[in-house]
């Protein structure tokens, strides 16, 4: 499957061991060359949702380059996580034209509704659907209201 | 090389695909896409007595979710079905209905948007591969010649004309020089690349071929942005139906073959630049390279590259038209009824006045545009009367700000943005961004400090991100001095 045909993260799937093993298969499938740096890093991230330093470190073996080059390469891309996401986040854009269309006060109402789980982000490039918020399997959501994303959230926290 | 009449090489492919469908049928398009999907479009229920098939955003952002009737010579489009299904869309499908909607533009390159299920079958019937096969045929001078002819100009906000930098790469002998196409579209504001990706992908797969047709290019590689999922999908898709065509390796129209390889970017304004993309796609940092040399002479691995942004390749499919036409795709959004994609003629007639009547929004509710996002400039409504030029229109991002809008507080969060995204390669923009959002705390004060930092960024900065940072705050400062107020006195005195 292509790595952009699903969603990046999926709290139910298997256990992170598993999931980490299927990672760095996923890493030794590619061939062994420099250019396949970014490409490795990206399926790591797809399968695990984020980037351990197991990842970057079996990355770093398999391109045959040294770890340190692989953060300074890895921090320069905005969607590289380095930090394991906190599942049930929402990211609320606060770009321009969401800001026009009441990002921030979406921002501040999902953050009061639903503590520690609500990040800005910047424009997700479909700011003809403001405000716009993206979940946590990555998928956007458009003309975005506080309760779609509450009863998103309970719908979650009742499965 | 003679090869086979295009119109014989056309016919050929469509005999070997079978019977398009055509618009023969009654049928209901349900856009979906990004747009649609983002407003849920696949709840929509269409129990209308029609086969119902899925098909991008038109570019008509604001309707969606929306569905199109199809009719012969007849198509409707219905807007925000989520506030229900209206009766006159089954009355339109049993045909009782003669109020043709205006969809997307009628020629151009959102002709095919939203308009077809994507199949290669429908885009042959609707034009598709139409001037590959002329270009497949002529000499690369010859194409070249035609380009220049044209006067097209790149749309990745550079505005550098096409045909000089494609006589650049022509004239190098290098057998291994290659195309990048930059569909990373990473500037805020924009997503113009993306519907061309998603709804119309053939589109892209041609105007690459006479690129490579025209520079004797046998290679290239598309980097797209690794948010747009759907424009990846589908134009692997398309890459995939082209090759079982015969489209790529030279059988259906003559021509070289051409590889096309695929790559996702990762996030990051700057990941747009072009020599960032190239150090993406090798895996090194993604930082801006020293200019020159330039990517045409020695690009990605060394070899001579030529990079061309999405929308650029797209126009190019365009040149055989009589005449064709010199549209430019402007994303717009902000404070205006109908925020979506527009595809507007800049023939010396359009003027910001009329692209604002054609999204619903009267000029005299509008404050100014933000035009180019972090790296624009702002508009001013004394300005809506003068003609569009392609060459102030950058990647085309615009932002209707109404009457409410804060000019300050937009003028220091894009500083703030611009910040964040600086990559640190350079000094100019790594500090500059910084010191600069800390002077916008009191610009009155701080002015000269300012326009001196400014000065520096731009002629000092390594890139285009740090050069055009100061480019919105000078445009505020100078439009609307009275804007500003103290945000943070210990700030401001420093
Ligand atoms: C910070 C920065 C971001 C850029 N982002 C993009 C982009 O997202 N897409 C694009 O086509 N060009 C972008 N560019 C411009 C490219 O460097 C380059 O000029 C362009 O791809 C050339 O294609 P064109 O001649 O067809 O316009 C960016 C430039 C800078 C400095
Ligand atoms: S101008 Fe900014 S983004 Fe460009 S190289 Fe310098 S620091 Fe990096
Ligand atoms: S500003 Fe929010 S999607 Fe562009």
């Amino acid at each position: 499957m292509p790595a952009s045909q699903s969603a990046p993260y999926d709290s139910a799937a298997p256990a992170d061991a598993e999931r980490l093993q299927w990672a760095l298969r996923s890493v030794d499938a590619l061939p062994r060359r420099r250019d396949q740096l970014l490409p490795a890093l990206l399926v790591a991230q797809h399968a695990l949702g984020w980037l351990p330093r197991a990842a970057i470190e079996h990355a770093a073996a398999h391109i045959r380059v040294p770890v340190s080059e692989v953060y300074a390469t890895a921090t320069g891309y905005s969607e590289l996580l380095l930090e394991r996401p906190t599942p049930g986040t929402w990211h609320v854009c606060t770009g321009v034209s969401c800001d026009l269309a009441g990002g921030r006060a979406l921002l501040d109402a999902v953050s009061e509704a639903l503590p520690g789980h609500a990040l800005e982000i910047d424009c997700q490039f479909l700011c003809a659907l403001a405000p716009v918020a993206v979940d946590d399997a990555e998928r956007l959501h458009g003309r975005v209201t506080p309760s779609r994303i509450l009863d998103a959230a309970t719908e979650r926290a009742s499965t | 090389m003679i090869g086979p009449t295009p119109t014989q090489a056309l016919r050929r492919l469509h005999d070997a695909l079978g019977a398009p469908p055509g618009e023969v049928e009654v049928h209901v398009l349900r856009h979906r896409g990004t747009c649609g999907d983002a407003v849920d479009a696949a709840a929509i229920t269409l129990d209308v007595g029609a086969p119902v098939a899925d098909a991008a955003c038109d570019g008509a952002c604001w309707a969606a979710p929306a569905a199109t009737v199809v009719r012969p010579g007849h198509r409707h489009r219905f807007a925000r079905l989520d506030r229900g299904v209206p009766d006159e869309l089954a009355a339109c499908v049993r045909g009782e209905c003669d109020e043709p909607q205006a969809g997307s533009g009628e020629a151009g390159l959102t002709v095919r948007l939203g308009r077809n299920d994507g199949s290669l079958t429908d885009v042959l019937t609707r034009g598709g591969y139409g001037a590959y096969a002329v270009a497949a045929m002529l000499q690369p001078a010859r194409i070249l010649e035609v380009l220049r002819g044209v006067g097209l100009t790149g749309r990745g906000g550079a505005h550098f004309p096409v045909a000089t930098k494609w006589g650049l790469l022509a004239a190098h002998e290098h057998p291994e020089k290659v195309l990048v196409v930059n569909a990373e579209e990473g500037e805020p504001g924009v997503f113009k690349d993306r519907h061309l990706l998603e709804g119309d992908p053939h589109r892209l797969v041609e105007g690459m071929l006479i690129a490579c047709r025209a520079t004797g290019i046998h290679e290239a590689y598309v980097y797209i942005n690794g948010q747009a999922r759907n424009g990846r999908d589908a134009f692997e898709r398309a890459l995939a139906d082209a090759a079982a065509a015969g489209i790529l390796d030279g059988t259906a129209f003559g021509g070289d073959p051409v590889t096309i390889e695929v790559r996702s970017g990762a996030g990051g304004y700057v990941c747009g630049e072009e020599s960032v993309i190239l150090n993406s796609i090798e895996g090194e940092r993604p930082v801006p390279r020293f200019k020159p040399p330039f990517a045409t002479d020695s690009g990605l691995w060394g070899r001579p590259t030529l990079i061309n942004n999405a929308e650029t390749l797209c126009a190019v499919t365009t040149i055989f038209d009589s005449p064709p036409p010199p549209t430019k795709l402007l994303p717009l959004s902000g404070d205006v009824p109908r925020p979506g994609l527009y595809e507007v003629p800049v023939d010396g007639n359009m003027t910001w006045a009329s692209v604002l009547a054609m999204a619903g929004v009267a000029p005299a509710r509008v404050q100014a545009l933000l035009l180019g996002g972090p790296s624009g400039r702002f508009v001013l409504p004394e300005e809506f009367d003068t003609p569009l030029e392609m060459r102030t229109l950058g990647a085309g991002g615009t932002v209707v700000l109404g009457p409410r809008a804060d000019i300050a507080a937009i003028t220091r969060s894009l500083a703030a943005y611009n910040a964040r995204e600086s990559c640190g390669e350079c000094t100019p923009c790594r500090e500059g961004t910084q010191r600069l959002v800390q002077l916008l705390a009191d610009p009155a004060t701080n002015r000269d400090r300012i326009d001196a930092l400014i000065e520096v960024m731009t002629e000092a900065s390594l890139c285009a991100l740090g050069g055009m940072a100061g480019r919105h705050v000078t445009s505020a400062l100078a439009a609307f001095p009275d804007a500003f107020e103290v945000t943070d006195p210990t700030e401001a005195s420093r």
